[in-house]
């Protein structure tokens, strides 16, 4: 070799020596380790912040009404809403999977959080309380909503491993109840009050929501003294928390009056950053939809009283069919859109709502009812509850979703005393009467108590008068599922407006129908996923 | 160089029998004395210096091959007659040196390819006949592409008579009428041509294409074909010639078998999915890509002109010195370099063609399809939505234009491509330009791809340094519309052609089925989405040669890729109503990564006798680091899509904070080789490789390969084969490859933020996810047999490779199906095993005539994968009515669904028949086969009911030429796959957009056709519905195998005189079309369509929908021009 190429040998050996290797040792410089983690009070609210975020799936909170009688799925299968409300369906279907999952996360993100806390160093004990309080009535609030679905679930209150996971059996209902209540205790003593809650932490569960929640447990329970006794602390004392009825039906849902005095619990958004767009499907096309995919039954029409507090089969009512929606209930009016609706635009202008067949003007005629496959609504009526008028494009809304509010306190409680058989004037004015009084209504037909009336009378009048209040927030399902009425109300042809075939069901427009099977569907099967991942688990019966 | 063992025992007696044995031996000795070439393309000279007195013609032959690389075939018998000589030449030309050495003995040579033969000199030969006169013969040999061949060897057949054609590549020579001349030349295929009374000859000697002797690249270098242990197969750019694809991996499709190319999205600048040997593992399928050693290029960004080979690494043998990375097969990619001694030359290469929507499907006039949706609503029970005066009225109206025609037009694509390159004595050089531009068959502005290259690439040697270094730029576009092509696509294609898209004003129109979006309104005005890539590639290396077979080696090399994404939505207005964009979305997304590669290594390559021994050593890291950020802004601008008052910043946007990563592979590699006679040769790869993917103590894994090949044909007792038939080679190999395609950081728990994930009092919060790790993941492991031949016969017009693999993957790296009740997700666990077993065979066949020539080259490969173990036991995939399912025993996300039985005929069939739950069917609705007899259709019912991905992929090509014109047909195909198409394409008068039905879906069940293709016509809603559409069903299962004529060019290069009057070299023009026929088991829709990426992933939901970009046929011409 010469000396020259012995030169350049050592060159290029250097060359290459010089190009250090990078290490083999490498983590992630965006996001913290199991290592690096739990340090500071800001990492468990962070955490405590993904627990809110898995409360509630908004889809689920609006689709969950095509699962009851109130609305009717008429465009693809959201939420496989119209597969089980259609009772074609096997254990295997998305949504009982995607549902058991959504609420084991939640659990999840709760139980890291609580098994992690004490890491942190130097948290000052009131404030750990606090996180920990909420998180504990997230993870209770899940396992709710766990045991309405699917009654025996397993329960845990610590992380699991993915070995637990797969052995893990399921824990009769009644121990789930019993922790979801005295987990609940615990939050209703170690939160705040809504009235102390800072103003740039509205939206944290308060120990009302607690009660509240527990107040809805022991509805669904059916324990009636339990129920009455939460609703009189939370309607007539303010040891947790200060609620009374907004004076406007419709602005209980409206973007410049959320955290109202009606609000215990809500699902918070932010208007263009954290939002839904489930309206884009709902309400008139005219007004901005896409399409519709979730539409009211004449069903639910029919039960909205007449202003005078008469149903519309009474005799006496006044009510004409071929001008059903004029002297009705003004909750109506707020919570859906019928032929000839004055919907008001977000500039302020009006638009009438041609749904019927051949009335509108124009040419467009997006409303209007059009039998089988359009884009229109299939039952002749919109949704109108939840509508921002603020919203972003494609109906992007920032406005809170009320999970628990007070008027539902007041229906829990004249329910529950009813029940009691303890049903009298004092607790209807304070309840039924004063929902009335605020929805509008001014005839002494209806607001008044009539003594003459039985329980059972008054067990059709509450329950009415519940399906009607609480319309399209989400809880018809679990109302008609705990009164076993499902298997009336879910057996047979939901109907839309009277655009139909007049030979047929008096011409209402029959939609394809219905089945419950009362032998099984009050429970939804446990997922087919699940008990292939976990042989321990049982399915529900006569699946 | 011994074969005295061979020939013992054969006296050169002249029976027939002995002759046979002589010829077997001689064939014998050429195959073995072939075997010894060394592992680099060394370049022999043909002339030869000596200087000896009184020394054996042994030792004289020992030299010349030497010196030339000829090999000589005797026997050692023969040589004790010769008598020892002297010799003096310098330089002098091999024939010359021959002749005088072989003077006044009594023996001949004659020279067939580059083999002497020595044989001895038939004095004895009868007088049969009077010979004929001798007549003078004047030729010129030249090669395919026109260029003179000097130096090429004449030789009379039968005789030691020869000349050597002059530097014009003409040669004359005196010879009997009727002699046959042998003319062969190092490289190229010889020929024996009968003179036949002529006194002019042209002939045309071609390169021997895939011979044994080609040279091969390999890991960290190259080998003969010959010499291959391992299964290999190597990619030319005859392959790709004026084929109009736009980027490599659309250019390699049907041309290597097992290399498969599916294109389920041929819109311009869309990606293809590409595997070797199908789908070995569950996870990330896709194989390394090596350019010039460095490892991890981008394939689709190359320039195609640029390439002068890709070898695919298919086996252990062949890949185990990739090491972790290579299971799924590894694509070895060597770029033009300008070549040695060669004057500057100048090469253009263009083509222009049009390309056309080919849709294969259509509807139906408004009319007919008023009628069919009356049907599907009176057969469920509802009332007809359409009146017959409706329907009238809509005979009368007449229709419109179909919205997909509309919205489609012919659109050009041009490709122009510029070489220079040339060389001295020690150096060269190349530099290559490159434009290609796809069109877009959208209407709309400029919609389409394109990309430039431009490569620079050097060589230099420096005494026993030799330097070399290329660098390339790429730099490509992709302009789309806003919107999304699928969405476009269905929009357009499911509107009633009652309907306009404009009135006469321009204005875009909404209608009672499209109530908010007109396709033609998103695509002319909508905005759009360009995504760039810049790519700068380059590599430095250097090679010190230390003498006796020891030489090291440096090479550096790295990627440095931007990407850059720009979304711009502008909001367009429609008529009556409806907006699109009015989001008025500005998005700009910015990656980059470097990567870099640093190899060295050491090489010892030897001879001692019969036995040859190779060896490499090497160490590498290969390290990148990525980083990305992206800002979505909402409500900008409406003229420039800038921020103004009213701008939000939305969700996603992320700063380079984000997502940064380093990952890095530290390795040792090496290969041994040894062969013994050239006969037998053995070789063992290794790779040990540390990744940051994995913990410490689990990081490190060794890939070990051991691969031996036999040249059976060299043995004697097969010498009549090898004399009859031509030379065989068998193969095989065994090897462990691993694969670490996973995330980043997986075996540590990660925390990470995201916003806004709540809000409290309208103000968004942050939250924080957390992924648990899997502190013990580590490689994944395919323990890989491979068994294989080799066969060039029929005097090397025929080659033919045939192989067998077997692979079986373990610890398979995938995540974990975890049970909902565990409540989060976990990373890739160590998990599953999966076997991938086929076979692949190719065969090339030249058949040359004087002026018609032709050729035949076919592959076809299979491989077939199963699940072996899945923990769980098995997992379903729902995606909208199909499933498809992972257990052991079938395919890897094979479909699972109902198996229809028929249709319920009668009300009774009905009521005897299991049925779904809860749903009450009507006769013309789909009866499903009740599996376990249980009474009920439910989940127990589900069947296997076909395997995703494509099984027996083949290529065909023919080509011919005669005198100046040549032709090629290339036709390529899937032999079986299964594919699922759902939505309007199946479903008439589909769930959510029930207003149409296309001609192909009119066989339909009614009582009068009751063995229909699909069940009764129903409605949106409707237990029929319900029963016949909602379910995943074979119904949904069609056959996607085709067989497409994807290329055919003709072509005309100028005659040699003419073209050099021209001053150019060479000159051809041509016609080329693309994707001219296809015959498909799936009639509306191109069977190339699919879900599915190469792993296996659904990634292409809208595909199931058959909303797919038409594929475009393509017409054009071209012109090659060398200067």
């Amino acid at each position: 070799m010469s000396h020259r190429n012995k030169i350049y040998l050592s060159l290029l050996i250097g060359l290459v020596g010089a190009s250090a290797c990078q290490k083999l040792d490498q983590a992630p410089t965006y996001e913290y380790t199991n290592l690096t983690y739990w340090t500071t009070p800001d990492q468990a609210s962070s955490v405590l912040n993904t627990a809110y975020s898995q409360m509630l799936p908004n889809d689920y909170f609006f689709y969950n009404e095509g699962l009851s009688d109130n609305a009717y799925n008429g465009r693809g299968d959201a939420d496989n809403v119209f597969s089980i409300s259609s009772g074609s369906f096997n254990p295997s279907l998305a949504r009982f999977d995607q549902e058991w999952d959504a609420h084991y996360q939640g659990i999840k993100t709760c139980n890291v959080l609580l098994d992690n806390i004490d890491l942190i160093p130097n948290y000052p004990a009131d404030q750990k309380t606090l996180v920990e309080a909420q998180a504990r009535f997230l993870r209770a609030f899940q396992y709710f909503q766990l045991m309405t679905w699917f009654g025996d679930v397993p329960l845990f209150v610590h992380d699991i491993t993915l070995a637990q996971s797969q052995t893990i059996p399921r824990t009769p209902r009644a121990q789930v109840l019993s922790f979801v209540l005295s987990e609940l205790n615990y939050c209703q003593a170690n939160l705040p009050v809504n009235t102390a809650v800072p103003s740039a932490s509205l939206g944290m569960i308060t120990s009302g929501a607690a009660l509240a929640l527990k107040a809805r447990v022991q509805l669904y329970e059916g324990n009636w003294a339990a129920v009455a006794g939460i609703c009189d602390t939370l309607i007539n004392t303010t040891t947790y928390g200060t609620y009374s009825l907004v004076s406007s039906y419709s602005n209980i849902f409206s973007p410049t009056n959320e955290h109202n005095s009606e609000v215990i619990l809500d699902e918070e958004f932010v208007p263009l950053v954290r939002t839904y767009s489930d309206l884009f499907d709902f309400i008139p096309i005219s007004a901005g939809a896409r399409d519709n995919a979730l539409a009211p039954t004449q069903e639910l029409v029919n039960d909205y009283l007449m202003t005078n507090g008469d149903t519309i089969t009474d005799a006496a009512s006044g009510y004409d069919i071929n001008n059903p929606y004029a002297n009705r209930d003004p909750r109506m009016t707020a919570t859906l859109v019928y032929n000839d609706y004055v919907w008001t635009n977000p500039d302020g202008s009006t638009q009438i709502i041609y749904i019927k067949p051949g009335s509108d003007p124009s040419s467009a005629r997006l409303n209007e009812y059009v039998p089988n496959g359009g884009f229109s609504s299939p039952t002749g009526y919109y949704i109108r509850k939840y509508y921002d008028p603020t919203a972003a494009a494609g109906e992007a809304s920032g406005l809170d979703l009320i999970l628990i509010r007070y008027a539902d306190v007041l229906l829990m409680y004249a329910e529950a005393e009813n029940e009691l058989g303890q049903m009298n004037a004092g607790i209807w004015n304070q309840t039924i009467g004063a929902l009335r009084v605020r929805a509008g209504f001014t005839d002494a037909g209806a607001t008044t108590f009539n003594v003459a009336w039985d329980a059972g009378a008054l067990r059709s009048i509450i329950r009415r008068e519940r399906r009607c209040e609480l319309a399209l927030e989400g809880l018809r399902i679990f109302d008609i599922r705990r009164w076993k009425t499902a298997e009336t109300v879910l057996n047979g042809y939901p109907h839309g407006a009277q655009y139909g075939d007049p030979t047929i069901d008096n011409g209402f427009v029959r939609l394809p129908p219905r089945s419950f099977d009362a032998s099984r569907n009050y429970l939804w099967p446990i997922p087919t996923y699940e008990l292939e991942q976990n042989s321990q688990l049982t399915q529900n019966p006569n699946y | 160089m011994r074969i005295d063992a061979l020939c013992k025992g054969t006296p050169p007696k002249r029976s027939l029998l002995t002759k046979t044995l002589l010829m077997t031996t001689r064939l014998t000795a050429v195959l073995l004395m072939t075997a010894c070439l060394q592992v680099s393309a060394k370049s022999y000279s043909q002339n030869v210096t000596l200087s000896e007195k009184n020394v054996s013609l042994k030792k004289i032959f020992k030299e010349i091959r030497k010196q030339t690389g000829f090999l000589f075939f005797y026997s050692d018998e023969l040589l004790q007659q010769a008598r020892k000589v002297d010799i003096d030449v310098r330089d002098a030309p091999l024939k010359e040196v021959l002749d005088r050495c072989f003077k006044g003995q009594p023996l001949v040579y004659s020279i067939v390819a580059n083999t002497i033969i020595v044989n001895v000199a038939d004095r004895s030969s009868p007088p049969e006949a009077i010979p004929p006169d001798p007549i003078l013969v004047r030729g010129r040999v030249r090669d395919s592409s026109g260029n003179a061949l000097p130096g090429v060897s004449v030789m009379i057949v039968g005789s030691a008579q020869g000349v050597a054609t002059d530097v014009n590549g003409d040669f004359s020579i005196t010879v009997p009428s009727n002699a046959v001349l042998h003319i062969s030349y190092i490289g190229y295929a010889a020929l024996n041509i009968p003179v036949n009374g002529r006194s002019t000859l042209s002939v045309t000697l071609h390169l021997v294409q895939s011979a044994m002797n080609d040279v091969v690249v390999v890991g960290y270098g190259a080998q003969r074909k010959g010499n291959l242990t391992g299964a290999i197969d190597q990619i030319t750019p005859k392959d790709i010639e004026g084929k109009p694809g736009v980027n490599m991996m659309q250019l390699l499709q049907g041309v290597s078998p097992n290399l498969i190319i599916q294109q389920p999205d041929p819109s311009p600048g869309a990606s293809v999915n590409f595997n070797i040997r199908g789908v070995g593992t569950m996870g990330d399928n896709t194989p390394l890509v090596v350019i010039d050693g460095i490892t991890g290029g981008n394939l689709s960004l190359l320039n195609p002109a640029d390439i002068e080979s890709i070898s695919v690494l298919k086996d252990a043998g062949a890949a185990a010195i990739y090491g972790s990375r290579s299971a799924n097969g590894v694509l070895l990619v060597t770029t033009k370099k300008g070549r040695k001694n060669t004057a500057p030359t100048v090469t253009y290469d263009g083509t222009y063609g049009i390309q056309y929507s080919k849709i294969l499907f259509s509807p139906l006039p408004a009319w007919q399809n008023a009628i069919y949706k009356n049907e599907s609503l009176t057969n469920v029970g509802q009332s007809p939505i359409y009146a017959p005066a409706d329907i009238q009225a809509l005979k009368q109206g007449g229709d419109h234009e179909w919205f997909l025609k509309s919205i489609l037009h012919p659109a050009p694509q041009q490709s122009h491509y510029v070489t220079l390159s040339g060389g001295g004595d020690h150096s060269t050089f190349l530099l290559s330009f490159g434009t290609v531009d796809q069109a877009s068959n959208f209407v709309g502005p400029d919609y389409g791809y394109y990309r430039d290259n431009v490569r620079i690439s050097a060589t230099s040697d420096y005494g026993i340094l030799k330097a070399s270094g290329t660098l390339s730029y790429a730099h490509d576009n992709l302009k789309t519309n806003s919107y999304g092509n699928a969405f476009l696509m269905a929009d357009a294609e499911r509107t009633p052609t009652n309907f306009a898209l404009q009135d006469s004003l321009g204005r875009y129109l909404t209608n009672s089925v499209l109530t908010q979006f007109n396709p033609l309104g998103i695509l002319e005005a909508g905005g759009y989405q360009t995504t760039n890539n810049d790519d700068i590639l380059g590599d430095f290396s250097a090679e010190l040669s230390l003498g006796k077979g020891f030489s090291i080696k440096g090479a550096f090399g790295g990627d440095v890729h931007f990407n850059h994404s720009f979304l711009r939505v502008k909001q367009v207005d429609f008529y009556p109503q409806g907006q699109y964009g009015n989001l008025r979305n500005t998005g700009d997304a910015y990656s980059q990564s470097i990567f870099t590669n640093v190899n060295l290594m050491a090489e010892y390559n030897r001879h001692f006798h019969e036995h040859s021994v190779g060896l490499l050593v090497g160490t590498a890291n290969e390290s990148t680091t990525a980083e990305s950020s992206n800002i979505f802004y909402n409500y900008t601008d409406s003229a420039l899509g800038i921020p103004v008052t009213g701008s939000v910043v939305s969700t996603g946007s992320a700063t380079t904070a984000q997502s940064p990563y380093v990952t890095s592979l530290n390795s040792v590699f090496g290969r041994a080789n040894y062969s013994y006679m050239n006969r037998y040769l053995v070789e063992f790869d290794f790779r040990y490789d540390g990744s940051s993917k994995f913990a410490k103590g689990l990081r490190w894994g060794f890939f070990p390969s051991v691969s031996a090949a036999w040249k059976a044909t060299d043995e004697s007792f097969l010498q009549g084969v090898r004399e009859h038939f031509g030379e065989v080679k068998i193969r095989g190999s065994y090897g462990i490859l691993g694969n670490q395609n996973v995330g980043n950081y997986q075996y540590l728990t990660q925390y990470s933020s995201f916003t806004p994930a709540y809000g409290f009092n309208n103000s968004a919060v942050a939250g924080t996810a957390f992924t648990f790790a899997n502190p013990n993941l580590t490689w994944e492991r395919a323990a890989t047999f491979n068994a294989g031949a080799d066969a060039v016969v029929l005097n090397h017009t025929l080659t033919f490779s045939l192989d067998y693999f077997n692979k079986l993957t373990s610890d398979i790296l995938l995540p974990l199906t975890v049970p909902g009740t565990f409540g989060g997700t976990l990373p890739d666990y160590n998990a599953g095993k999966m076997r991938d077993e086929g076979w692949e065979v190719s065969v090339k066949y030249n058949l040359n005539g004087r002026k018609f020539k032709q050729y035949f080259s076919a592959n076809i490969g299979d491989s077939r994968n199963e699940v072996v173990a899945f923990p769980g036991g098995q997992q379903l995939y729902g995606d909208a009515e199909m499933q498809t399912v992972v257990k052991p025993g079938v395919p890897f996300n094979a479909y699972v669904g109902y198996k229809r039985d028929g249709y319920f005929q009668t009300p009774d069939d009905i009521a005897k028949y299991a049925k779904l739950t809860g749903i009450t069917p009507i006769p013309g609705d789909i009866k499903y086969k009740d599996k376990n007899g249980d009474g009920v259709i439910d989940a127990n019912d589900l069947y296997v009911l076909g395997n995703p991905f494509p099984r027996y992929t083949f290529g065909f090509t023919y080509g011919a030429s005669f005198q100046n014109f040549d032709l090629s047909v290339f036709f390529q195909g899937v032999g079986r796959r299964d594919m699922f198409v759902r939505g309007e394409l199946v479903d008439p008068y589909q769930a959510n957009y029930s207003y149409n039905i296309f001609k192909h879906q009119l066989n339909f069940w009614s009582p009068t056709n009751p063995n229909a293709a699909y069940p009764i016509l129903s409605a949106n809603g409707s237990p029929s519905q319900q029963n016949d559409y909602i379910q995943g069903s074979n119904l949904y299962i069609f056959n996607g195998a085709y067989v497409r004529l994807k290329n055919v060019q003709i072509g005309y290069t100028l005659p040699f005189g003419l073209s050099r009057k021209l001053r150019v070299q060479k000159l051809r023009v041509y016609l080329t079309g693309q994707n001219l026929w296809t015959l498909s088991g799936v009639k509306f829709l191109d069977p190339e369509s699919t879900e599915f990426n190469n792993s296996l992933s659904n990634t292409n939901g809208a595909n199931q929908s058959g909303r797919v970009y038409p594929t475009p046929v393509f017409y054009g011409g071209g012109l090659d021009v060398t200067f």
